[in-house]
C-alpha cells in the first residue's frame, strides 16, 4: 500500500491501541485496587462492572469544560496536547512481534526515551498554566522529579544496549533468544548486569510514571489533584490517559528490555512467531503483568517526599547507573 | 536489611487480597441492626391498634431540639384527642431520650434508616393524627390485668 | 462601626507581610536571591478549608519559599456549632448529647466528662459496675478513635490501603459499641449517675471473638505503616516538640507523652474504674512525629488489654445510680477531666441550681496542639506539614465547638 496510507494505517491502529489500554487499565485499576483494599470496586455496570470505564468516558465527554478566567489561556489549552501526544507517538517504537512494529527503527529505544521526556514539559505547562499555586507546586515537583530521573532511566539501560549492540528494540528482543547453558533463558534479567540495571530502571521508570511511591505531582492528600486540579471533561481526560499509556509504554519497554519482549522462555523464536498472534499476547500479557506489579506496589507503598527524591535520585542513582555502566563496559570489553 | 518492611508490606496486602472483600453490598444486602439501634421515632399500639399515647406531653418536653409536638383538643369529659402528633424527623438526633422518659411506654426508636425523601415536607411528620389520647386508667388497667401486647409494625 | 471583612484582610500572615526566612534547617539549601536580576518572592499558600488532608475544616495560611514552610498560621471557626451556648438551654442528661458532637470521634469520653462533673457537684456514688462499664466502652472508644487516626495517618502519606483495614477493624467496635448504647458514633450513653442500660446478653462472647483477631490484626497495622521505611524516612524527625514547650502550651495526652512528660489523667486522677485496671502508659522521648506515632499504637494495645480485663472481670451490680429524673445540681463549680483519644478533655461547669448549666465550658485538648503547630511549623517542608497535623491527631469538632 501506498506510504501515506501505511503511516494512517498505523497511526489509526495505534491512537485505537492507546484508547483500549486505557479503558482496559483504568478498570484494571480500580479492580485491583479494590481488592487489595478489601473491598469490590465497581460491580455494577455491565458484567462484574466492565462496561465501567465507558461509562466513565461518556462522562469525561459530556462534562462541562470550565476554564477558570485568570489561566494563561493558550499555555492552559496546549498543555493537555503536551502530554498526550508524546504519549502516542512513545508507542511507535514498541515491537509487538517480530514483524509488527510501527516503525523499525535503529535507535528504537532513544526515540521512545527522546519522546517521553516531553511528556514533563506538559505537566509543567499544565501546572503553570493553571493560576493556582497548588497547580504550580505540582508542576515544580514535576519537573524536579521527571526531568531528573530520565538521566537515571537512560544510563541503566546503556548497559544493555552495550550488551546486545544494538538501540534497536526489535534487535534488543533478538538478542534475548536462546538459553544460557540450556537451562535461564537469555533474557537480560537473568544477566547479573541486567538484573542491577533493572532495579535502577524499575525506580526509574516509577518516578518518571508518577505512580506511588513517587507522585508527588499528584499528591492526592496534599495537591488535590496537583497539577491536573484546573482541569476538566476532556482536557483532564487526556492528561489521565496519557498517565495510563504512559504506564503501558514503559512497562511495556522493560519487558522489551529486560523480560524477552514477545519471546517465550525455552521455546525457539521462529516457533513463536509462526502461531498468528501469540506473539503480541505474549508480549500483551507479560506488559500487563508489570502493570499489575506497579498497582500493587500503589495500593501498598506511602508517598516519598519531594527532597528525599531528588537525594535519592542524584546522591543515589546516578552514580549507581554510572558505576554500572562503567562495570559493564569493562565487563563487555575484557571479556566478550 | 533496608527494604525488608517494604516487601513485608506488599506480602501484607497480597494476604488481605486474599481474605477477600468485606464490603456489604447495600441495598442488594443488608446488614442487621441490633435490638437496641435507634433510627425514627415510631408509636406504639394497643391489640385493638389504638395508640397508647396519653398526650402527656412528657417527651414534648424532653425533647432537646424540641422536634416533638402536640396538638390536643381537651373535651368537656376529660377525655383527650390528638388533632397531631408532629415529629421532625429531618432534625432528630435520635438520641432516645423521648422514648426513655416516656411513662406509659407509648414510643419506640424504630430500627427504620432508610428516611430519605424527595420532598422537603416530607422531613415533618405526624407520628399520630386524628386519634383519640389513650386514658391512665386504660394504662393502670392494662398493667394490672392481663399484659396488654402492643401491636407493633 | 467598623465592617468587619475589613479587618479579616488585615490579620496575621496576610498583614504582616512575608517574613524574612530564619537559618536554613540542616539539609536544605536557599537558592541565592537576587542573582541575574531574578529576585524570589515567597508564596501565602491557604491550605483552605476543604482539603483531603486537614481532618476537619482547619484553614491553614502557610508562607512557603519554594517548598520550605517560613511562617503558618491557623484560621479556625468553619465548625463553630455554639455548643458551649447551647448547653446552657440542655438539661443535663440531653448535655451528653452536646458533647457527643464535640470530639466526635470520642463521644464516650465527652460524655463522661460531663457525667463527672454532674456526679461532683451533686456527691452522687456511682455503682461499681457502672464504673467498669464506662472504663470498657471508654477503652472501646479510644481503640476506635486511633484506628481512624491510623487510617488517616497513612492516607496523609498516600498509603491507601491502611485505611480500609483499619476501617475494617473499626466496624467490628461500632457494631459492638452499637450493640451497647444503640447507636454507632453518638452514643449518649454515659450519664451522670451510671450509664443507661446495662450490657447486652451475648455482648461478651462479641467482644472476645473482635479481641482474637485484634492483636494480629494491629501487628499487621504496625508492619505495613510502621514497618515501611519509606513510611519511617517521612516521619523520623519532623515535628519536634520538647516536653518543656509542650508543658508550656498545654499539650496534653498522647502528643505530651511522645514528647517525655509522663501524664495521664487516668493514672493521675483516676475516674471510673482506672484505679483497678492494670495498664501501662507509653511514654516517648524525642516527641517527633515517629514517637507520637509510636505512643498511640502501644496505647492501642493498652486499651486492647483493658477490655480483656473489664470483661473478664466485670462485676455485679447495678448500672445507674438512684437519680431523680430531673438533675437539679446545687450551685457551685467544678471542673472535671477525663484522658480522652486525644489528651485531657475537661468540663468546667458552673451551675446555678437550676436544670441547666448556668456556663459550661469544654476544654478541648487539640486546640492547643493546634496553637503549637504555628510554632512549630517553620523550618519543615509542606508535605511535611500534612504529616504533622496528622500525628497530633487534631480534631476540628473539638476545637471549634
Amino acid at each position: 500500500m501506498s506510504p501515506t496510507a501505511g503511516v494512517i494505517v498505523r497511526f489509526v491502529a495505534l491512537l485505537g491501541l492507546m484508547l483500549t489500554n486505557g479503558v482496559v487499565m483504568i478498570y484494571m485499576l480500580r479492580k485491583v485496587l479494590g481488592r487489595l483494599h478489601i473491598r469490590y470496586g465497581p460491580i455494577h455496570v455491565g458484567w462484574h462492572g466492565t462496561l465501567q470505564t465507558v461509562n466513565d468516558v461518556l462522562k469525561l465527554l459530556t462534562k462541562e469544560d470550565i476554564t477558570p478566567s485568570a489561566v494563561d489561556r493558550w499555555l492552559y489549552r496546549l498543555a493537555p496536547a503536551l502530554v498526550f501526544v508524546p504519549s502516542l507517538v512513545a508507542y511507535a517504537a514498541l515491537p509487538f512481534s517480530p514483524d509488527l512494529a510501527a516503525v523499525q527503527l535503529d535507535t528504537g529505544l532513544l526515540f521512545t526515551f527522546a519522546v517521553l521526556s516531553i511528556v514533563p514539559i506538559g505537566i509543567l505547562v499544565a501546572g503553570w498554566a493553571s493560576s493556582n499555586k497548588w497547580s504550580l507546586l505540582g508542576g515544580m515537583r514535576a519537573a524536579a522529579q521527571q526531568i531528573a530521573y530520565e538521566v537515571p532511566l537512560l544510563l541503566s539501560v546503556l548497559p544493555i544496549v552495550m550488551i546486545a549492540g544494538t538501540a534497536s528494540l526489535g534487535g534488543i528482543v533478538a538478542y534475548q533468544e536462546g538459553t544460557f547453558l540450556g537451562v535461564v533463558p537469555h533474557w537480560f534479567i537473568f544477566n547479573p548486569l541486567g538484573l542491577a540495571s533493572f532495579a535502577i530502571f524499575a525506580v526509574a521508570a516509577l518516578v518518571e510514571l508518577n505512580q506511588t511511591p513517587f507522585d508527588m505531582s499528584e499528591a492526592d492528600s496534599e495537591l488535590v489533584a496537583g497539577f491536573a486540579t484546573e482541569y476538566s471533561a476532556m482536557k483532564f481526560g487526556l492528561l489521565f490517559l496519557s498517565e495510563f499509556s504512559n504506564q503501558f509504554v514503559l512497562s511495556a519497554l522493560g519487558v522489551t528490555l529486560f523480560f524477552g519482549g514477545w519471546m517465550l522462555p525455552w521455546i525457539s523464536a521462529e516457533a513463536v512467531s509462526s502461531v498468528p498472534g501469540l506473539p503480541v499476547a505474549v508480549f500483551m500479557l507479560k506488559a500487563y503483568a508489570g502493570i499489575a506489579v506497579m498497582m500493587w506496589i500503589r495500593g501498598t507503598f506511602p508517598r516519598v517526599r519531594i527532597d528525599q527524591l531528588m537525594q535519592l535520585g542524584w546522591k543515589r542513582l546516578i552514580p549507581a547507573a554510572l558505576a554500572l555502566v562503567l562495570v559493564a563496559g569493562v565487563i563487555h570489553k575484557a571479556v566478550l | 536489611m533496608w527494604g525488608a518492611g517494604l516487601v513485608n508490606g506488599l506480602r501484607i496486602t497480597l494476604r488481605n487480597l486474599r481474605r477477600g472483600p468485606i464490603a456489604v453490598k447495600y441495598p442488594y444486602e443488608k446488614l442487621e441492626l441490633p435490638e437496641r439501634a435507634r433510627w425514627a421515632v415510631r408509636p406504639k399500639y394497643f391489640e385493638d391498634g389504638s395508640p397508647k399515647c396519653t398526650a402527656c406531653m412528657t417527651c414534648v418536653r424532653t425533647c432537646p431540639d424540641h422536634i416533638l409536638s402536640l396538638d390536643v383538643e381537651t373535651r368537656e369529659d376529660k377525655t383527650k384527642h390528638i388533632d397531631r402528633f408532629g415529629y421532625e424527623i429531618g432534625a432528630c438526633m435520635m438520641c432516645g431520650l423521648c422514648v426513655e422518659v416516656c411513662p406509659f411506654d407509648a414510643i419506640r426508636m424504630s430500627h427504620e434508616y432508610e428516611l430519605a425523601v424527595t420532598d422537603v415536607s416530607g422531613l415533618d411528620e405526624a407520628l399520630l393524627e386524628d386519634v383519640d389520647a389513650a386514658s391512665a386508667q386504660r394504662h393502670r388497667a392494662a398493667s394490672d390485668g392481663t399484659k396488654d401486647p402492643e401491636s407493633d409494625d | 462601626m467598623t465592617d468587619p471583612t475589613e479587618d479579616v484582610a488585615g490579620v496575621g500572615l496576610l498583614a504582616e507581610g512575608l517574613h524574612d526566612p530564619g537559618p536554613a534547617p540542616a539539609g536544605i539549601r536557599r537558592a541565592p536571591s537576587g542573582v541575574d536580576g531574578l529576585t524570589t518572592e515567597h508564596l501565602i499558600i491557604n491550605m483552605g478549608p476543604q482539603h483531603p488532608s486537614t481532618h476537619g475544616v482547619l484553614r491553614m495560611l502557610i508562607e512557603v519559599d519554594g517548598e520550605e514552610v517560613v511562617a503558618a498560621e491557623a484560621s479556625i471557626g468553619y465548625l463553630h456549632r455554639g455548643i458551649e451556648k447551647l448547653a446552657e438551654h440542655r438539661r443535663y442528661n440531653a448535655v451528653g448529647t452536646l458533647m457527643d458532637r464535640g470530639d466526635y470521634m470520642s463521644g464516650i469520653h465527652g460524655e463522661m466528662a460531663i457525667a463527672l462533673a454532674v456526679e461532683q457537684l451533686m456527691e452522687i456514688e456511682v455503682p461499681r459496675k457502672a464504673n467498669w462499664i464506662r472504663s470498657l466502652t471508654s477503652e472501646l472508644n479510644r481503640l476506635a478513635n486511633h484506628l481512624v487516626w491510623y487510617g488517616t495517618f497513612g492516607l496523609d502519606t498516600g498509603a491507601m490501603g491502611q485505611f480500609l483495614y483499619s476501617m475494617r477493624d473499626r466496624e467490628a467496635l461500632l457494631d459492638i459499641l452499637e450493640a451497647i448504647s444503640g447507636q454507632r458514633m453518638m452514643f449518649n450513653y454515659v450519664r451522670p449517675g451510671g450509664v443507661v442500660a446495662d450490657l447486652p446478653a451475648g455482648i461478651d462472647a462479641k467482644i472476645r471473638a473482635f479481641l482474637e483477631t485484634f492483636d494480629t490484626y494491629l501487628d499487621e497495622h504496625d508492619a505495613l505503616l510502621g514497618g515501611n521505611e519509606i513510611f519511617q524516612g517521612r516521619v523520623k524527625g519532623i515535628g519536634v516538640i520538647d516536653a518543656g514547650k509542650a508543658l508550656a502550651f498545654g499539650i496534653t495526652g498522647p502528643n505530651l507523652r511522645a514528647s517525655g512528660a509522663d501524664y495521664d489523667v487516668r493514672k493521675a486522677k483516676p475516674y471510673a474504674a482506672f484505679a483497678e485496671l492494670e495498664f501501662d502508659v507509653p511514654v516517648g522521648t524525642v516527641g517527633d512525629a515517629w514517637d507520637r506515632y509510636q505512643v498511640r499504637m502501644c496505647e492501642m494495645r493498652q486499651a486492647a488489654r483493658m477490655v480483656r480485663q473489664c470483661i473478664e472481670g466485670m462485676p455485679e451490680g447495678e448500672h445507674i445510680a438512684k437519680v431523680p429524673k430531673v438533675l437539679r445540681p446545687p450551685a457551685g463549680e467544678v471542673y472535671a477531666c477525663v484522658e480522652s483519644s486525644r489528651g485531657e478533655t475537661g468540663i468546667h461547669l458552673v451551675s446555678r441550681g437550676e436544670d441547666t448549666p448556668y456556663r459550661m465550658h469544654y476544654r478541648a485538648p487539640s486546640l492547643f496542639v493546634l496553637q503549637a503547630l504555628e510554632d512549630i511549623l517553620p523550618g519543615h517542608l509542606l508535605a511535611d506539614v500534612v504529616m504533622i497535623i496528622g500525628s497530633t491527631d487534631v480534631m476540628m469538632g473539638e476545637i471549634d465547638r
